[in-house]
Parts: C-alpha cells; sequence; structure tokens
C-alpha cells in the first residue's frame, strides 16, 4: 500500500512545564505512548510520512524554558540545553571562539529556516549518520548528559550512537544538556562538509578535528567523520597515528590515509559509492588537518 | 483528539481558534484563517513556499503544529502590505519581477525580510546563502538576487 | 521589423521592447494569486489516490468494503468505475487508464481513490482498502526491455517496443566514406523531471449543467478534451476553469492527472464537488518524466573540421505508457539537423516500455539529448584533430537562409554572431591564463544549439485570441493561451496594447475558461508568444478597423488614415483631428443603434504542410539559436563543480519583453544545470529512491552562477514583431557548455548526464592508473 500523505495522523499534545513532569510521563510509558520533540523538524516530516509509529501522544518539550541555554565557562567548558536551537549555537560568539567546529557544523544543518526550529539536541538524537553536529561533537569530545526519573548519567558522544536512527538513550530516558571540555591552549577545530550544493544537502562526508598543535607537533587530535560509517564515527587509529608527530604533509597525508581505512560506508547508498566516500575522508580529512597546521 | 483553544496574533490581527492537535500550522493558517498567500510547496521543510516569521523568527510552517504557536505572532505575507502600499521589498520583487509562476515568491519574500531586517546591506552571496532554503525553479534567481538587492537599496535609511 | 502596422512617432513601438513589469506581478507578491489549491467549493469533499506498491503486479482484487464503513468516507472509486475507457497520444496508442486496469505497471501506479469529509480521512481511508496483487516480473532496463523474451509491460506490442521512429536523408554511408575521420560515442542523460514548485491539485464537480473542475494546468485544452471523452460528454459542457498554475514546464500539467479523473468520477458518484492536492513525493515518485535516452551517435568529419554524416540511434525509456512519447522520438530525430549543416542523416529512435513511471515532454522537448551527443561529439572530434570548438562550430553553423536535408526552412540564424560574442568574450580569451592550479582549476566550455519556435503537431494547430472592447476604453482579452509563469500573459497584453495605442493597464486578460476562452493546443514548444500572440495581434487589428471606421466617419476621411497611440486616435497628418480613444470608443458604442465592439484573431503561421511519419518540413514555425559559455571550477580532488558563469547569447528574433527573456533564458538554463550536473532519479526495481527535494537535488540560489546574456536581433518574417522562441533554448546549449568545460578543466569528456563529482573523481583516478 502506498500512500503519499499530507496530513497529520492523529495524536494529543501536551506541552509540560517541567522536566520531572516530562520523565515522569515517560517512566511508566508503554511504547508508542508517548513521543517528545523539541523543535520537531524530524519529528513532524517522519510522523506526516508515517515513518515512525504513530504515539498516542506528542510532548512538546518547549515549555521547559530553563533547558534553552548556551552556557560557557572558560574553566568548565560548554554546555548546551536540549533546547538550544541550531541557530542559536551557529550564532553564539562563544562557541564560534572557542569551539569553531561545531558553530560550523549548526550552519551547515539544512536551511535558516530548519536552523531557527531544530536542536543539536534532536540532530544528535535522529542519529543520523550524516549528521552536520556530529562530527564536530566527536571531535571536541562532547558528552551527552541523560536523565530519567531516578537520576542522571553522562554518556561520551562516541558511545551514543548505536546504529543509523538509534542511540543508546532507554525508552524512559531524555537528554537534558550536551557538556563539551574547556578549551586547551594550542587548541583549534573546523568541520568541512562535502555536499554537492551549497546548502540543503544531506553531508556525501563531514570531517571535523579538533587538534592541539605546538611548536609544530601534533600533541593530540579527535577525528570525528559523518557519513563515513553506518554511524558519525571517531577514527583512533588515526588519531594515535598523529599524535607526537611533526605537522608537516607526509604525516597529514599518511593519517588521512589511515582515517579512511577506518571509514565503512554503506556499499548502496543512492546518493555516493563506497569507493568515493573512502576517497573523500582522506581529501577531507587531509583538507581539515592542512587547515589547522596553517 | 481534543481541539486546543489558541490564541495568535496574525499579521497584527488577535486570533483565538480551536484547532486539533494534529494541524500544522500550514494548514491552519491555509485552510481555518484563510491566508492563501502561505503556499503548500513540498510539505517537509524542504522548499520555502510556506514560510511564515514567528515572533520573530523564519520557520517554515510545514513543520510546526499550530498549537505549538499558541501565544506567539505570525507575519505571513499578507501582512507586510500596509493597506493599498506594498512593502518595499514586494515592491522590488515587482519592479524587478523576481517571480514566475509565483509559488516561491511570497517565501522569497518572507526571506528577504529575514536577512534584511539583520543584514540592510547584504553581498550577493550572503543572498545566495540567505535564499537557499526557498527553492525556485523557474527563474534561475537572478531576478530574485536582483529584487533583493533593489530592496536593500530602496529601504536604506529606512525602518524595514 | 517584420510584419508591423503603421509607424506613429519617433517612439513607437510604445510597449514592445520595453521593459515593463509582468501584469501578474502584484497579485504574486501580495499573496492574492490564487493556485487551484486555494480553491474550495460549498459541501467539497477531500480526495486522496490509493498507490501501488508493486511496479509490475497484477491486481487480483479490491475490496473497499472497510473504507467505505468508516465514518466520513462517501465514495470510493477503482478501475471498474472507468469502465474501460483509456487515453493517449494518438488513436493506436490509448494505453492509459485512469486507474490501474487489471495489473499495475509502475511503482505508486494509482489504484483507487477515496472521498471523504476530510483530507484525514481519506488518507486513513485509503490504507483499510484490500487489494490483492500478483506481483510479476519486472523490467526496469530499456535495452533489456527490447530483447526476446523480457517481461511484456502492454500485451499490444513486441519487444516492449512503445513507438519507433526513423529517418533517412541523404546517404549516410556516402557521407562516412567521404569524412577523414568517424567516431561513434555512446551518450546517455539522465532521470529527471520538469520540478515545478506547485503539485498537481483541482477542485472538480459535475451536475447536469456538465463538469467544471479548476485545474493546475499549464495546457486546460488538454484536459478538456480528456475529460469530455471520459465522462462521455460534449465539449461545450467541460469547463476547465485555470487558476494561477504554479509551474509547468511541459509533461505532467498538460496532461490530466489519475487525480482529475478520479475527482470527477467521485463527484459524480457523491453529488458533491472533490478537492486533491498531491504532495511532492508523489510528485517526484510517480509524474510524469523526461524521457531519459541512450544516444549511439555516430559522426563523420573532415580533416578541416566540416561534419559529413551523422548517424543517431536512440533508445528511450518511456516507461508504463505511451503517452506523448512519439512526439519525443519525432523531435529528437528531426531537430539534429540544426544547426550545423548536415548532407547525410539517418536516425533510428525506440521508445521502451518499461515498469517505470511515465516519460513525457519536458522543456527542451526531444532536442535536448541528441544535441548534447552531438554537441560534445562534434567538439570530440574537433579536439582530437585539434580544431578549436569555436573554429568547428563556425566550419559548420549553417546561415540563413537555409533548407535543412529533411526540409526545415530557416529564415533567421544568428548562430555565428553568437558564437563571435562568446569567442570574443575575455572568459574565453584568457581561458589559458585564467586556468589555476589545483586543487580547484577553471574550465571554460561552449556551445551552440537550436531550438523550435511554434511547435506543430499533428492535428489543432491555430491559436485563437478575443478583445472585447468595453465601452470606457478599456480591454477584455480572452485567449486560449495560458501562462504558468512564463510571462505569456504579460506579452499577449503588451502585443494587444500596442496595436491599439493603448497603456497595459488598458488591457485586462482572462485566464483561460474553457466556457469562455476560444480553443487552444495550450503552452507548450514555445507556442504562445508566436502563435497566441498573432493571434492577438489579428483580434486587437480587428478592433482598430471597427473604431477606425467611426472615426473615419466622423471625420470623413478614409480609414486608412486613422492612427491610434498613446490612448489616443488621430488622422495621419492632420493632427488637429483627434480625439482619445475613451472617447471614440463612446461615440462608436453609443451612437444610433448602438454597437458592440469585439475582435478576433486566429494565427496563420507555420500552417504549411509537414510529413510527421517521415520527419521532413517544419516543426515549428521559426528557429532561435543559442551560442553559450559556461565557466565551472572543478575540484579535482572531490569531483565537486560550481558553476560560475554563464554568458548566453541568444537569437530570438527580437525580445518583445527583453525582462522575460531574460527570465526565460536564466530559468532554462538552470534548469540544464540541474540536468549537466545534480538531477537523476536512482531507481532500484522500479523504486525511486530519491523522491523528496533535498534528495533529488535540483539547483538552489547558491548553486546559480552570474549571467551575462546578450540579445541577438535577427527579425524572423514569422513571428510578431520578429519574434523567435526565448524559453528553451538556454535548457539545450547548457549542458554540452558545462560538459564542455568539464572537459577543459580535467581533460576527460564526460558522456553520461549528468557529471557528478563520483564520476569525475573515478574517471581521473582511472586516467591516472592508466598514465
Amino acid at each position: 500500500m502506498v500512500v503519499f500523505y499530507r496530513r497529520m495522523p492523529r495524536f494529543e499534545y501536551l506541552k509540560p512545564q517541567r522536566f520531572e513532569d516530562v520523565l515522569e510521563l515517560l517512566q511508566n510509558s508503554t511504547p508508542n505512548r508517548y513521543r517528545v520533540f523539541a523543535g520537531g523538524t524530524d519529528l513532524m516530516d517522519q510522523l506526516k510520512q508515517r515513518k515512525i509509529n504513530v504515539p498516542e501522544t506528542v510532548i512538546d518539550l518547549k515549555g521547559i524554558t530553563e533547558l534553552d541555554f548556551i552556557n560557557f565557562d572558560k574553566s568548565s567548558g560548554l554546555r548546551i540545553g536540549a533546547l538550544t536551537t541550531v541557530a542559536d549555537v551557529a550564532k553564539s560568539p562563544e562557541i564560534e571562539e572557542h569551539y569553531p567546529a561545531l558553530a560550523q557544523g549548526a550552519r551547515e544543518i539544512a536551511s535558516i529556516q530548519i536552523q531557527n526550529r531544530a536542536t543539536i539536541t534532536g540532530n544528535i538524537c535522529n542519529a543520523v549518520s550524516s549528521a552536520d553536529s556530529a562530527p564536530p561533537l566527536l571531535a571536541l569530545g562532547a558528552e551527552v548528559v541523560c536523565a530519567n526519573r531516578n537520576g542522571e548519567r553522562t554518556i561520551k558522544i562516541e558511545d551514543f550512537f548505536s546504529g543509523p536512527g538509534q542511540t543508546v538513550l532507554n525508552p524512559n530516558e531524555l537528554v537534558k544538556e550536551i557538556t563539551l571540555p574547556p578549551p586547551i591552549d594550542n587548541s583549534d577545530s573546523v568541520y568541512l562538509k562535502l555536499a554537492p550544493r551549497g546548502r540543503m544537502d544531506l553531508a556525501w562526508i563531514g570531517v571535523a578535528v579538533w587538534a592541539q598543535i605546538s611548536e609544530r607537533i601534533f600533541n593530540n587530535v579527535r577525528i570525528g567523520l559523518g557519513a563515513a560509517a553506518p554511524t558519525p564515527i571517531r577514527t583512533p587509529n588515526a588519531e594515535e597515528a598523529l599524535c607526537g608527530l611533526d605537522v608537516v604533509s607526509e604525516n597529514i597525508e599518511a593519517a588521512a590515509a589511515i582515517a579512511s581505512g577506518e571509514a565503512s560506508p554503506r556499499e548502496n547508498s543512492f546518493r555516493a559509492g563506497s569507493e568515493y566516500r573512502h576517497m573523500m575522508v582522506e581529501v577531507l580529512v587531509k583538507r581539515v588537518l592542512t587547515q589547522l597546521a596553517g | 483528539m481534543e481541539k486546543i483553544t489558541c490564541n495568535f496574533v496574525v499579521n497584527g490581527q488577535a486570533e483565538e481558534i480551536s484547532i486539533p492537535p494534529n494541524r500544522t500550522l500550514l494548514h491552519m493558517l491555509r485552510e481555518d484563517l484563510m491566508f492563501h498567500g502561505v503556499r503548500e510547496g513540498c510539505s517537509h521543510g524542504e522548499c520555502g513556499s510556506c514560510n511564515v516569521i514567528l515572533d520573530g523568527k523564519l520557520v517554515n510552517a510545514c513543520l510546526i503544529l499550530a498549537v505549538e504557536a499558541d501565544g506567539m505572532e505570525i507575519l505571513t505575507v499578507e501582512g507586510m502590505v500596509d493597506g493599498d502600499n506594498l512593502h518595499p521589498i514586494q515592491q522590488a520583487f515587482v519592479d524587478e519581477s523576481g517571480m514566475q509562476c509565483g509559488a516561491c515568491t511570497t517565501g522569497m519574500i518572507l526571506s528577504t525580510k529575514n536577512l534584511l531586517d539583520a543584514n540592510p546591506d547584504p553581498s550577493r552571496e550572503e543572498i545566495k546563502d540567505a535564499l537557499a532554503g526557498n527553492f525556485c525553479r523557474c527563474t534561475g534567481y537572478a531576478k530574485i538576487f536582483e529584487s533583493v538587492e533593489a530592496a536593500a537599496e530602496s529601504m536604506k535609511g529606512t525602518q524595514s | 521589423m517584420s510584419d508591423q502596422p503603421a509607424k506613429i512617432g519617433d517612439n513607437w513601438p510604445n510597449l514592445i521592447g520595453k521593459r515593463l513589469p509582468r501584469v501578474d506581478a502584484v497579485e504574486k507578491v501580495n499573496g492574492d494569486a490564487k493556485y487551484a489549491g486555494d480553491f474550495n467549493l460549498t459541501g467539497q469533499l477531500w480526495m486522496k489516490i490509493l498507490r501501488s506498491p508493486y511496479p509490475h503486479a497484477k491486481i487480483i482484487s479490491i475490496d473497499a468494503s472497510k473504507a467505505l464503513e468508516m465514518p466520513g468516507v462517501k465514495a470510493v472509486v477503482t478501475a471498474e468505475d472507468f469502465n474501460g475507457w483509456s487515453w493517449g497520444w494518438g488513436p493506436t496508442t490509448r494505453d492509459e487508464t485512469p486507474l490501474a486496469d487489471e495489473k499495475v505497471r509502475y511503482f505508486a501506479e494509482a489504484v483507487a481513490a477515496v472521498a471523504a469529509e476530510d483530507e484525514e480521512t481519506a488518507e486513513e481511508a485509503c490504507a483499510l482498502i484490500n487489494v490483492v496483487y500478483e506481483e510479476l516480473p519486472g523490467i526496469f532496463d530499456a535495452e533489456e526491455a527490447m530483447r526476446d523474451g523480457a517481461p511484456q509491460v502492454h500485451d499490444y506490442v513486441d519487444n516492449n517496443i512503445s513507438w519507433d521512429f526513423h529517418m533517412d536523408y541523404g546517404d549516410v554511408e556516402e557521407g562516412f566514406a567521404e569524412a577523414d575521420f568517424v567516431r561513434e560515442d555512446r551518450f546517455e542523460t539522465g532521470r529527471t523531471l520538469t520540478g515545478f514548485l506547485e503539485p498537481p491539485a483541482a477542485v472538480a464537480q459535475i451536475d447536469s449543467s456538465g463538469i467544471t473542475i479548476y485545474a493546475a494546468k499549464q495546457s486546460p485544452y488538454f484536459i478538456y478534451r480528456q475529460l469530455a471523452s471520459c465522462f462521455k460528454l460534449p465539449l461545450s459542457k467541460v469547463r476547465v476553469i485555470q487558476p494561477y498554475v504554479g509551474g509547468g514546464f511541459g509533461g505532467t500539467k498538460n496532461d490530466s492527472t489519475a487525480g482529475d479523473f478520479c475527482a470527477v468520477m467521485l463527484a459524480k458518484k457523491t453529488k458533491r464537488p472533490v478537492k486533491f492536492v498531491y504532495n511532492m513525493e508523489e510528485v517526484l515518485t510517480t509524474c510524469r518524466r523526461r524521457h531519459n535516452m541512450i544516444v549511439d551517435c555516430k559522426m563523420g568529419m573532415k580533416k578541416d573540421g566540416s561534419i559529413t554524416a551523422v548517424q543517431t540511434k536512440v533508445i528511450a525509456d518511456g516507461g508504463a505508457f505511451t503517452a506523448i512519447g512519439p512526439l519525443t522520438m519525432y523531435l529528437t530525430g528531426i531537430m539534429t539537423t540544426l544547426p550545423y549543416k548536415l548532407d547525410h542523416y539517418k536516425h533510428d529512435a525506440y521508445r521502451v516500455f518499461t515498469n517505470h513511471p511515465v516519460s513525457a515532454a519536458m522543456r527542451g522537448h526531444g532536442v535536448t539529448h541528441t544535441r548534447f551527443a552531438a554537441e560534445i561529439q562534434m567538439e570530440k572530434m574537433a579536439d582530437e584533430l585539434g580544431i578549436d570548438p569555436v573554429e568547428v562550430r563556425m566550419k559548420n553553423a549553417i546561415e540563413a537562409p537555409h533548407e535543412t536535408i529533411n526540409g526545415i526552412t530557416v529564415d533567421t540564424c544568428g548562430l555565428k554572431e553568437g558564437l563571435e560574442i562568446v569567442s570574443s568574450s575575455s572568459a574565453w580569451k584568457d581561458k589559458d591564463q585564467n586556468k589555476k592550479d589545483g586543487p580547484v582549476v577553471r574550465g571554460i566550455g561552449i556551445s551552440g544549439t537550436s531550438h523550435l519556435g511554434g511547435a506543430r503537431q499533428r492535428g489543432h494547430q491555430s491559436c485563437a485570441a478575443i478583445v472585447r472592447l468595453c465601452e470606457d476604453g478599456t480591454v477584455n482579452y480572452l485567449t486560449g493561451a495560458s501562462d504558468a509563469g512564463q510571462g505569456s500573459d504579460t506579452v499577449l497584453v503588451q502585443l494587444v496594447a500596442e496595436e491599439l495605442g493603448l497603456t497595459m493597464e488598458d488591457v485586462t486578460i482572462q485566464r483561460v475558461d474553457t466556457a469562455v476562452t476560444p480553443v487552444d493546443n495550450g503552452s507548450y514548444g514555445s507556442r504562445v508568444t508566436i502563435l497566441a500572440g498573432q493571434a492577438a495581434q489579428k483580434a486587437a487589428q480587428e478592433v482598430k478597423r471597427q473604431l477606425a471606421e467611426a472615426a473615419a466617419n466622423i471625420w470623413e476621411v478614409d480609414a486608412g488614415k486613422i492612427l491610434f497611440n498613446d490612448r489616443t486616435v488621430f488622422v495621419d497628418g492632420d493632427p488637429d483631428k483627434s480625439m482619445s480613444f475613451k472617447k471614440l470608443t463612446q461615440i462608436a458604442c453609443y451612437s444610433e443603434t448602438g454597437a458592440v465592439i469585439m475582435g478576433k484573431g486566429f494565427s496563420e503561421y507555420g500552417l504549411e504542410k509537414m510529413d510527421f511519419e517521415k520527419g521532413y518540413g517544419n516543426p515549428g514555425v521559426n528557429y532561435s539559436f543559442t551560442s553559450q559559455l559556461s565557466a565551472v571550477d572543478v575540484d579535482i580532488e572531490t569531483g565537486m563543480v560550481k558553476v560560475k558563469d554563464f554568458l548566453i547569447a541568444h537569437d530570438c528574433g527580437r525580445p518583445l519583453h527583453p525582462v522575460n527573456v531574460e527570465a526565460q533564458t536564466q530559468g532554462a538554463a538552470s534548469q540544464g544545470l540541474g540536468q549537466a550536473l545534480y538531477e537523476d532519479f536512482k531507481m532500484r526495481e522500479g523504486r525511486t529512491m530519491n523522491s523528496t527535494m533535498v534528495n533529488y537535488m535540483m539547483p538552489l540560489s547558491t548553486e546559480h552562477p552570474d549571467f551575462e546574456l546578450h540579445d541577438i536581433i535577427t527579425d524572423d518574417p514569422h513571428g510578431p514583431f520578429g519574434a523567435k522562441e526565448a524559453s528553451e533554448g538556454s535548457i539545450i546549449s547548457t549542458p554540452p557548455s558545462i560538459v564542455s568545460a568539464i572537459h577543459d578543466a580535467t581533460g576527460i569528456w564526460f558522456t553520461k548526464l549528468p557529471v557528478t563529482p563520483e564520476k569525475i573523481v573515478l574517471a581521473l583516478k582511472e586516467k591516472k592508473e592508466n598514465g
């Protein structure tokens, strides 16, 4: 059966004002009872297309205004609330200064219209491999603070994605905030997205690198890849290979080749083939590292 | 599905309306309030033809439930007209023929307003970036870019 | 200028050639413009279509009882309701039914439709209809479909050959024997579609007075005939009212859709108006597409670059039904003899049924494919012979007057002039200095192409117009030609106002209403300005003649001495004898027994005989010529291509409305850009994998280069004020010029569209590996 829906399925709508109230609702929930959303840019589309099971009730988190914040402190780092929009992250001077790859990633997400509604948290909870915020968060060492009624736990971003469209969140859990470690001297980050059109495309490959370079030596490097594997990934071998090495093109090229080997793109994507994506991981990692090398 | 009573200010006019929770802002504006200048193109947030400005922010009305906008101010293209006078952006699109079929035009105009409110003197590259969420199949964009530039020029020194 | 009426004053013409605002501009910026989906009729129901989950399957049974039990559901229609009625291009090819009958032939073909009190209910009810299918093996490759034993899409043809078309002029073997160099290459075009932003929509009602339907149609008189036939009504009882139309570009919005037929049938069953709106995924999955073609092209060339012969074999994926495909096959053959001199030409085209969505017309109909092939092959051969791309084109370019070997007559041709403009640009002259070192390499490419205007089909050809003079001196203008956004309403108003010496504001155009406006073939093949334009001129001239007689009576002069200009009527050479247009109208309308002044006009261009079967004679009224330069930046590491500049020199005879001419050239080039680099439906077992706008990547604001446009004025004798087509030329010239530019940057000739980043990277890798 194929029906091209134009209307939403039927559901109830709740807009709680307190985070605890949402956690309480989720705690005793059954499958398909609730579905939470923040910006709704992914959920509304998925519901309209009947791509997911229709919940009895959608829970709009935007009533919980205390979750809409960007909080930066030089010693403790960055905290981004679950309701903070992509636009706010893209425009934050502090993120631009201390976590530039994240600001760059945010600006690459779809359109201005989408950025005004969508949240960074929603972007990672949707767990699409090509999510533009994911490689920067991976490279910047982000952690995801999750909560259920009984308490909180912190998950490293690289442990957060469990498969295409899947995260390790339990059904009774919500993301409360995303945290990033404090900025370190002599470090910088860059995100590059490969896509045919200047905007709107999903990343064909996304590469973010955070690197600490002193005296022309890579002290520390983290690499995040998007659309290069079933989920966003780190490339530990390439990172390790670079650490302690001189900032010269031979080392950069060797690391880029290693990163390419760590990618495992889908074989049957209609966007681009696996061989091409492997090659592009190498090109982009090389470019980002070269840019960071200055 | 219980209807929910919501209050909006649409184009400066207060509206109280009971709406089912699954109704999109797009369909509420088009079918309940009859603002058909809010166009329905792709309905996936990919084309921008349903653009409205919601509490000062440019959004795709197709991806928002009407109930989410309860208590908010909504500007549609109809609200940009002042009596019989077009808004300078609308006038610029007329003068520069920045449209063909017109399906994208109202969304383009709202995106242009969103751009010029923040950046009264945008470069061509900034215009391209600001309109990337608005799809046009007819024009090749050239006359749209010229319309935006003409609007910026005519609004210089005035308030939008 | 040709065909011109009496000149008055130094500034004549007053309106033609002027940069006037569009007549529909204000309504389109303030939100007033109403499109099909904006119409609502009292008591209307909403319709939803249930579609097939298989690309090829027998329908064993359809049980709609559960859907009909649902509260709010009023009726369901299936193929049975249409009683075997089918439609199509010609008497032997009426192979398409409004809903799938007995079997489905492409994925998401319409199978049933529900009418309910609201759209939600109609959608939900679709899910309750139980259709039992027996899946059949599908055929998804045109070449395989032609082989014996392939699954058959239709029983009425063998080997899935939907239509074949052959041309043979001169003696190609002799031509190849004369050549110093012969090449054979295979070219392929992509799977693309028109890409209008407004999905098909309509609201329909039917009662004892007949059918009334507000429908998003680019050519309302197609559906007018199709509905009359389907519902066995006289044409006089079919009223198609055309709202504003959100883009057409051929194909879907020329034809009827399943939705149109079902809405009327459901209105008949329920005695209520029925409305539907397609969604964009439905458009991108089920609507008409451009034929994608394999073009095997063989060309002979002498050492000096002159072409001696061309032979093409075309295999086109026609999809599941015939639609307008035979015309595509005709056009893709006949137009290859332009714009380069050719004495020997042979063409064999096969349109093949597959279990894909239906292929039909799109802007640059049929011409884009074979011209791309021949253009690239010509340059490729010149490249191998060491001949410059401009030189090979200048060598072969036709000059007017010219008659092609298949009887196409060209009276005006600005190709050489265009190529001179392109090749004297600094972008071309300095291209080697501007190349840039990697990884981003600048490439410059050119093309020189041709297209027809005033397209002809077999059968009804003429356009008509009615000019009704209101007693206050304003004018209602009625035409069956329709504006889907291209701006033809503005040009037609301009022509009427020009003839009558009025302003644009004095003339109001009536959008098509088949109960009111004169019948018209439709808005396709760049025919509106030329043919409806001539009808408009003639109708206005007829009004002018009647008014001139009235004025001649008043002033007791010869009617031939009465002139109209600037809302004033006066006697030539006697400035004292003048009055306002309004006053003369009032005198003419109110004197004695009074008069109702109306003029009608018909187009007369392009009436000579043609031989459709042999591809001989003129497929259009006149021919435009486009010369283009494209500058691209190719990132040779990623394969990403960014178009930087388009320089287009177009010969449209004379631009009547220069702004619209520019806009059409820009818009067509934009679509050509999409076809060259981005757009391609990815098919898997008949299913479209990229049926969203994000994934079917049409160019956005960020992909568009700067345009430099040049008008070449040639004043064709077969168009109003010398006009030729302006809306399609650059969709033909853009892909070859981009591919030529990519060759300039990479040294590789790409022969399959679109040229994607992946193709570029893998080809460069292969080239490197092979040394």
